[in-house]
């Protein structure tokens, strides 16, 4: 090999390159180039919103294209974990970016919107009486900067802790209220040779949800909220403290073995065919059992008080979700006249039909599902909302606190050992 | 061979390297200069100098993502190598072994993220072949959470990766084998030698070059492992598993920070260009016995 | 390197005497041995095959029993419903397309390298051969903001080009040693017939080297077909996607429908595993050539 012409000729290559690199970034960067195709065709990606919910969604398309002529709609279902870290991104650099697309409230959302991603809908939305339809309150969480940037569609409550309601009976069993009962509870479950908790924590955010909730309770939610925005530091003795609550659930086994290596859903199995008692995960569990166990009969309590903490201990882990307009998309005017669509009464009802929840009057008149209809009543009368760490805050500050826990919860490290090294890797990103 | 005019070659060349330039030699320079930058993917591009390649460094996860490939590349050449070499040596060593070459070459045709998916089910601590197979002969006790255990997760899919890979290797030697002159072999059976004894001290010194390179390319592919730590595990638990390459496809499209991942992928591609290097640098050393 | 030649691997050396005096105790050991070890490997497929006809209770329950019922209508549900039919179809299209785009390309620059003399060529060859070395880490990421830049991500271009790209150094490296080692005579006394380049091209170099191209096929094929990370990366859309990252994505929307992810599986396998048995021998050594280069 020539090695030495070779190198010269990469280098002044890479020299060109990366000064046409630095003039198309000057030039926008790919941010016109990545608006999405001026054809008639609306793209709407969202998670997968399970079988009996799409049919749903399919019945908006079908309105839509009933009422715009030439149009079409196309969705794009994801599983919900590639779509919130790979596939999302991917889709809005991509050359059919989605006009719209689904979204958490917090972080996430303000990120969107400072990439130029989110379209500011708020008087197109009124002007259409859009928000008339919808109840008091629903528009919380949708705004950034004072700007409407969300179209909501629901009031996710991420962590309560659900249980068997079948099992709790015949063992007589009753929902605790405080962090001390719900602890005699697993002992006496564990004494019957029931393991309490089942999780599927593979990808980090479950435990980490829930222990985020844990952990604002206890230190208080200032606290957890500076922490988490690299403020303040999370290894001090109170977080080491209360971080020993997921340690002592590891060290009683009071979870599934597997809780790190199975996914959410695998979790979800485990506590519906009966091989633990409680799961603490979010109000979605409602759509999902309805799916796939729908005779299975449980309920829910949300996180007990626990003595002594500093935050509000009736306090809410919760986050808003809802439909974005690409600002890049050509098609804004169109997109909001699907969203018209969407709010629509029948469709709402519809939804709620199909078992999920809505924010409109005529949904929520429709009476939901009595799970569902407690947990939005649950959010709505919250004292406080507590957002969860990977919607509310940095990916990657959220990704060290969940991978801390799920190292405690797995019984792979001490609380401090956890803390400290997860403070390293935050550390490490200022 | 004169060409008809001067610029057909370049005619029949361009086609490839058109494609070749576009896709790979102008993405590898821009790599590279995107190292150097703090970038989104999406907003105006800051120069940061070495910034990045700094950070790498004191990146806790990316520097032991390093030592859990070197954990998995040292056992793949166990379990894929070594395993292929005895392999070869066993299935060469008899006549009617047709049957075993097939059986153990058939992992490498299917896709790595379908066997992974079959594993992740075989593995499954709940229904998973490998812990009923464990109740099933008494060993109940060995039962384990696999992939959720940080004390086997690295192992596991080191021996999912010798279950693909072995026969590969195998059918390589294999190949090896076929071209040592028969007579060699025949004197040395007719001198009363065992097959352990010709396999130890004839086949094996004789495939010696096509040894060497099968540990390069275990060691370079191993370096590069993607798909298998990706469905299996992606890293977790607690980064025990983390290879450069998900920590780095995490950085890049889950993070946002293509810059910072570009100095990831230069760090990645410098320590295999140094591998090669100091391979081939060994290998000259080393007498050249090739066939 | 070491390149092999493809006329003589053919027969293992074998026990001559093993062959006269039937079944000695040893090789019986040795089968038994053996076929121990082949179940390792077809244990996995077997349970794979096998659960995709049992209810997932039965699944969990009685993991190595056979179904109680033959509903083979689970292959159809997946392949049509699950959309495994629509990924082996982009599958089929991106493998092929970008194997004939290697074939083609490759041929033509490796006639080129190995047969004229041209400014530059000793340059090219080297970019080429620098090719071989370099890992997917080291481009990708810029690849990835060309594509978006480009508008090609979310269309299959998005991934023939880089497949293409991938295969070139390779098949150029293989076929230009091919072609090295025919004698020059042969192009000489075309030429003199008064052939012009492209006709030597096409009536001398193409059916030459029809042996180097079927290793660079079956190698390239295979790789495109079995790529995942460039796909994961680069099609979100649900129409385009290709086998692996379908079933990934069949795996997350089916996760508790055990028997129908097993059905996926079994669809996804057994074809390939009928291919190599069929074409073993051909498969086994264009793989190994390829990857020894």
């Amino acid at each position: 090999m020539r090695l030495s012409r070779l190198a010269s000729v990469v280098a002044a290559v890479g020299a060109a390159t990366l000064l046409l690199a630095g003039c198309s970034s000057s030039s926008g960067g790919g941010g016109e180039a990545s608006a999405s195709p001026s054809d008639q065709v609306l793209r709407i990606a969202m998670t997968e919103p399970g079988a009996d919910l799409e049919k749903v969604w399919q019945q908006v398309k079908t309105e839509y294209e009933a009422a715009h002529p030439g149009w079409t709609v196309q969705y794009n279902f994801q599983n919900d974990d590639i779509y919130s870290t790979v596939g999302l991104p991917s889709l809005l650099s991509g050359g059919n970016a989605p006009d719209i697309y689904f979204e958490w409230s917090g972080n996430r959302l303000q990120t969107r919107y400072a990439d130029g991603y989110a379209a500011s809908i708020g008087d197109q939305l009124k002007a259409k009486g859009v928000n008339d339809r919808y109840v008091d309150g629903a528009f919380g969480g949708t705004s950034v900067d004072g700007k409407t940037v969300m179209f909501p569609i629901g009031k996710d409550v991420s962590n309560v802790i659900w249980y068997n309601t079948d099992l709790f009976t015949k063992l007589g069993l009753t929902a605790p209220t405080t962090w001390a009962e719900l602890d005699a509870v697993n002992a006496k479950l564990k004494a019957a040779g029931v393991t309490p908790y089942a999780m599927g924590n593979k990808d980090l955010w479950p435990a980490g949800n829930w222990n985020g909730h844990v952990l604002s309770r206890i230190v208080g939610e200032q606290a957890y909220a500076d922490a988490l925005n690299m403020k303040s530091p999370l290894d001090s003795p109170e977080w080491v403290a209360a971080m020993d609550q997921m340690k002592k659930i590891h060290d009683s086994s009071w979870i599934n073995d597997s809780v790190n290596s199975v996914s959410d859903n695998e979790g979800y199995t485990l506590f519906f065919t009966g091989k633990a008692a409680m799961t603490p995960i979010g109000s979605w569990l409602v759509d999902v059992r309805n799916e796939q166990a729908p005779k299975f009969n449980m309920d829910w309590f949300n996180l007990p008080a626990i003595d002594g903490g500093k935050g509000n201990q009736q306090s809410v882990l919760g986050v808003s979700t809802g439909l974005v307009v690409n600002a890049k998309s050509a098609k804004i005017d169109q997109a909001v006249d699907y969203l018209d669509i969407l709010s629509g009464d029948d469709i709402q009802k519809a939804f709620v039909a199909a078992g999920s929840s809505s924010l409109s009057k005529a949904g929520a008149a429709t009476g939901l599902n009595p799970l569902s209809e407690r947990l939005l009543t649950l959010i709505e009368t919250a004292p406080e909302i507590v957002a969860p760490p990977d919607t509310g805050y940095n990916l990657k500050v959220a990704d060290a606190l969940n991978t801390a826990t799920s190292a405690v919860l797995g019984g792979a490290m001490s609380s401090q050992d956890a803390l400290t090294q997860a403070q390293q890797k935050i550390d490490a990103l200022k | 061979m004169k060409p008809n005019r001067g610029w057909t070659p370049y005619l029949f060349v361009l086609p490839a390297f058109a494609v070749f330039a576009i896709s790979i030699l102008l993405p590898v320079i821009a790599t590279f200069g995107l190292s150097f930058t703090r970038w989104d993917g999406s907003g105006p591009l800051k120069f940061k100098g070495f910034a990045n390649y700094i950070r790498a460094f004191h990146d806790s996860v990316y520097v032991s993502s390093y030592w859990h490939v070197l954990v998995y590349v040292v056992a793949t050449i166990i379990l894929e190598v070594l395993a292929g070499l005895l392999l070869a040596g066993a299935v060469s060593a008899r006549p009617g072994t047709t049957f075993y070459r097939v059986a153990f070459f058939v992992p490498v045709m299917l896709p790595l993220v379908v066997i992974a998916v079959l594993w992740s089910f075989v593995l499954n601590p709940d229904f998973g072949l490998l812990n009923a197979g464990l109740d099933a002969v008494g060993l109940s006790s060995w039962k384990r959470v696999w992939l959720g255990d940080p004390n086997t997760a690295l192992l596991a899919i080191s021996v999912i990766s010798g279950w693909i890979f072995a026969g590969f290797y195998m059918a390589i030697f294999y190949a090896g084998f076929a071209r040592i002159p028969k007579d060699i072999i025949e004197s040395a059976r007719l001198d009363g030698a065992g097959e352990w004894t010709i396999f130890r001290r004839m086949k094996v010194p004789l495939v010696r070059g096509i040894t060497e390179i099968a540990i390069l390319l275990c060691v370079t592919g191993g370096v590069q492992v993607f798909d298998l730590v990706f469905v299996l595990t992606n890293g977790g638990p607690y980064n025990t598993t983390e290879v450069p390459t998900t920590y780095l496809v995490k950085t890049v499209f889950r993070d946002q920070e293509v810059g910072y991942g570009a100095a990831l992928a230069v760090i990645l591609t410098v320590v295999i260009a140094l591998i090669g290097l100091l391979y081939s640098r060994l290998r000259r050393k080393t007498a050249d016995v090739e066939f | 390197m070491t390149t092999f030649d493809s006329t003589h691997v053919s027969s293992p050396d074998v026990h001559q005497a093993g062959r006269k005096k039937g079944l000695k105790p040893s090789d019986l050991l040795f089968h038994v041995v053996m076929t121990v070890y082949a179940m390792l490997f077809f244990l996995p497929l077997l349970w794979m095959a096998m659960s995709s006809f049992k209810t997932n209770g039965e699944i969990f329950q009685t993991p190595f029993a056979l179904p109680t019922s033959w509903d083979w209508s689970v292959f159809a549900t997946a392949w049509a419903d699950g959309g495994i039919g629509r990924y082996a179809i982009n599958s089929f299209i991106v493998t092929a397309v970008s194997t004939i785009a290697i074939l083609g390309f490759g041929s033509m620059a490796a006639f080129a390298f190995s047969r004229m003399r041209f400014r530059g060529s000793g340059l090219l060859l080297t970019l080429f051969t620098l090719g071989l070395l370099l890992p997917i880490q080291s481009y990708f990421i810029a690849q990835n903001s060309l594509f978006e830049y480009l508008h090609l991500k979310d269309t299959r271009w998005a991934l023939i080009i880089p497949y293409t790209a991938m295969g070139l150094p390779l098949a150029i490296w293989l076929l230009k040693a091919y072609l090295d080692s025919l004698p020059k005579e042969l192009f000489e006394a075309a030429r003199i017939d008064g052939a012009g380049d492209l006709r030597i091209y096409w009536s001398v170099v193409l059916p030459l080297v029809r042996s180097g191209m079927a290793t660079v096929a079956i190698f390239s094929a295979l790789a495109a077909w079995n790529e995942f990370l460039l796909a994961l990366l680069y099609i979100q859309n649900d129409e385009l996607k290709t086998i692996p990252v379908g079933l990934l994505a069949f795996s997350t929307k089916y996760i508790t429908d055990y028997h129908l992810l097993f059905a996926a599986l079994t669809i996804v396998t057994i074809p390939m595993i009928v291919i190599y048995v069929l074409f073993h021998r051909r498969i086994a050594q264009g793989l190994t050539e390829g990857s020894l280069k």
